[in-house]
């Protein structure tokens, strides 16, 4: 389906965010879903790029998609170049959205870009239960990297942190998390919703475990089709995990001969997942 | 007289409507493209290769994105045998398109347990064998290189079905006819090539192969079709099977291409990761251009290449 951009606008280093015009979606994305876009007008990039959908919004009566991406390849540099008045081809949405619930504390962890996803969860949160306190940590390697702040202020109570300590809390987002629940400004019965690089997913799911707070995770990996055919974003998962703790329907596992290894596509059984059924170790091997 | 041009294929005693049919392995199970077409529409469905048993598949990071192509190393995950039967078969009695099920095993006996199996079905039309998977260890590959085991595998799935048979063949080898030549004596209905060959790509900076623990992986994608379109011409003038042409195919223009140097329709492939309607496309594209062109029927272009003796 082809959109048109309303608005692509830069709003951190290398960081831009794109509007289109939704209003002839069939469908609409929850949190946590993305689409699969094609960034080229050549066969180079050859396949789509897939993006977690930002947020929904209205502009003057306009329903429309935003999508928040980081410049990193040829890819996203070609869509950093689209202008208003274009139009994008996008697949979508696709793949699980996160499960939005009523809790007293939410914490939104990210790094970097990985905000894109966790914007609409403060949303979403805020119109289940407006009660609920969110909590958004969101850093980055150094300060000039750190961006959405403002928006961010809007969304919750922010937490900033950079690896040197040059803006906010000295440290990444597991320390940052444990030095809030040690400190008791975050209680133990918080649900966290995380999206950033693999390694602090995976320490965040040990807090997860050490502090017995639930988790989900918004995973992102190479993609072939976005759509469950092509296999090639297989992600192993705990078998022993899946069935206690997955509250996702999942079509596309596979499960080796003897059951010690089960495949799931991030595609189309993610790209959510409970933070303790991945299996990272043998992810990040 | 309808007026309306024939772009029907014949592979076997298989009447195809129209020569396009989606690549094995890049189709899925055919219900995962339920949403983005009608599935009606094509002249045959081609499924990922089934095995005897499930399969896991390749190790994670499985694809990775290299200039006009895509490396990919799936391993053959699929549900094994006894799945596709209970579970993804019944989908197809909703469609009438014909069906082709691309199976692949580890020794002759596995290959003809599947074509027993599957020739009890009377929704499955044909079967293609892949003798010519880049990405397994065991069986896999081997089928496809060698001509002696080439034809005894044929030879032994032939006297076990009646289905339509076509060979998936690869480029891996020096010269290709004289496995096309060998299916056409052990009785195969069709040959379809090329399967992917295999190819690496490194990344610099680790100094580990972009697929990670799985190394190398099978190459699809525009990058292939010249190699593709070659072994098509090739294989077209040594045998008298059809010939369904696969291979980096992304457009109306490079179908024709395949048509033109020989082969009775095609396969599109990696194309429908990029585009889910692409084989919609070129069907819808072929009735115009024949209309336009004033073709009554495909085989006037068939073969067609000026300038192709000797």
């Amino acid at each position: 389906m082809e959109y048109l951009i309303l608005k692509n606008e830069k709003v951190g280093e290398n960081c831009y965010r794109l509007t289109l015009d939704f209003s002839s979606a069939r469908h609409l994305p929850i949190p946590g879903q993305f689409y699969n876009i094609r960034c080229t007008d050549t066969m180079d990039p050859l396949l789509r790029r897939p993006f977690s959908m930002h947020r929904l919004t209205n502009e003057n009566g306009i329903p429309c998609l935003q999508i928040l991406y980081r410049v990193i390849g040829r890819g996203t540099e070609w869509l950093s170049s689209r202008k208003q008045g274009e139009t994008l081809d996008l697949i979508g949405p696709l793949g699980n959205g996160f499960l939005i619930e009523r809790r007293t504390d939410v914490v939104l962890a990210a790094r970097g870009i990985g905000i894109a996803p966790l914007c609409a969860v403060a949303e979403a949160v805020r119109s289940l239960a407006p009660a609920s306190r969110v909590h958004i940590l969101m850093g980055a390697r150094f300060k000039d990297r750190v961006f959405y702040q403002e928006e961010l202020q809007r969304l919750g109570n922010l937490y900033l942190y950079t690896d040197d300590g040059s803006l906010g809390f000295r440290g990444r987002a597991p320390e940052l998390l444990l030095h809030l629940l040690e400190t008791g400004k975050i209680p133990r019965t918080c649900s966290l919703y995380a999206c950033g690089p693999a390694p602090m997913l995976m320490e965040l799911s040990t807090l997860s475990e050490r502090f017995g707070f639930e988790g989900q995770v918004a995973l992102e990996t190479h993609m072939g089709c976005g759509f469950g055919a092509c296999l090639s974003c297989a992600i192993p998962l705990l078998p022993s995990l899946i069935k206690k703790t997955s509250r996702w329907t999942k079509s596309a596992l596979q499960w080796s001969e003897d059951g010690d290894t089960c495949y799931s596509l991030i595609c189309k059984d993610g790209p959510i997942y409970d933070i303790r059924e991945v299996d990272w170790d043998e992810w990040l091997a | 007289m309808s007026g309306l041009p024939d772009g029907s294929a014949q592979i076997g005693r298989l009447q195809l409507k129209n020569p396009v049919m989606p690549a094995s392995g890049t189709f899925g199970y055919g219900e995962e493209y339920a949403s983005f077409m009608d599935l009606n529409r094509l002249g045959a469905i081609v499924v990922k290769t089934i095995t005897l048993k499930p399969r896991v598949g390749s190790y994670p990071h499985r694809s990775t994105e290299v200039a006009s192509g895509l490396l990919a190393s799936i391993g053959l995950q699929n549900v094994g045998i006894e799945r596709f039967l209970a579970d993804k078969l019944p989908f197809f009695e909703s469609i009438k398109t014909p069906l082709i099920v691309n199976i692949g095993g580890e020794s002759v006996e596995e290959y003809v347990s599947l074509a027993r199996s599957l020739g009890q079905r009377a929704r499955v039309d044909g079967l293609e064998l892949n003798v010519s998977c880049p990405n397994v260890r065991k069986g896999g590959m081997h089928f496809g290189v060698d001509p002696e085991v080439l034809r005894d595998l044929v030879s032994h799935v032939r006297q076990a079905t009646g289905k339509v048979l076509i060979v998936k063949l690869t480029p891996m080898v020096t010269d290709i006819r004289p496995f096309a030549e060998i299916c056409q004596r052990q009785g195969a209905d069709a040959l379809s090539l090329i399967n992917a060959p295999i190819g690496m790509a490194v990344d610099i900076k680790t100094r580990r192969s972009r697929l990670g623990k799985n190394l190398t992986g099978g190459l699809t994608g525009p990058a292939i079709k010249p190699m593709a379109l070659y072994c098509v011409w090739r294989v077209c003038r040594a045998v008298d099977l059809p010939v369904i042409g696969i291979g980096g195919i992304s457009s109306l223009e490079d179908a024709l291409e395949f048509f033109i140097a020989g082969a009775s329709a095609v396969q599109v492939g990696t194309w429908n990761f990029i585009n889910p309607r692409i084989t919609l496309d070129i069907i819808e594209g072929l009735e115009k251009y024949m209309e336009e062109h004033e073709i009554e029927n495909l085989s006037e272009i068939r073969g067609s290449l000026a300038g192709a003796s000797a």
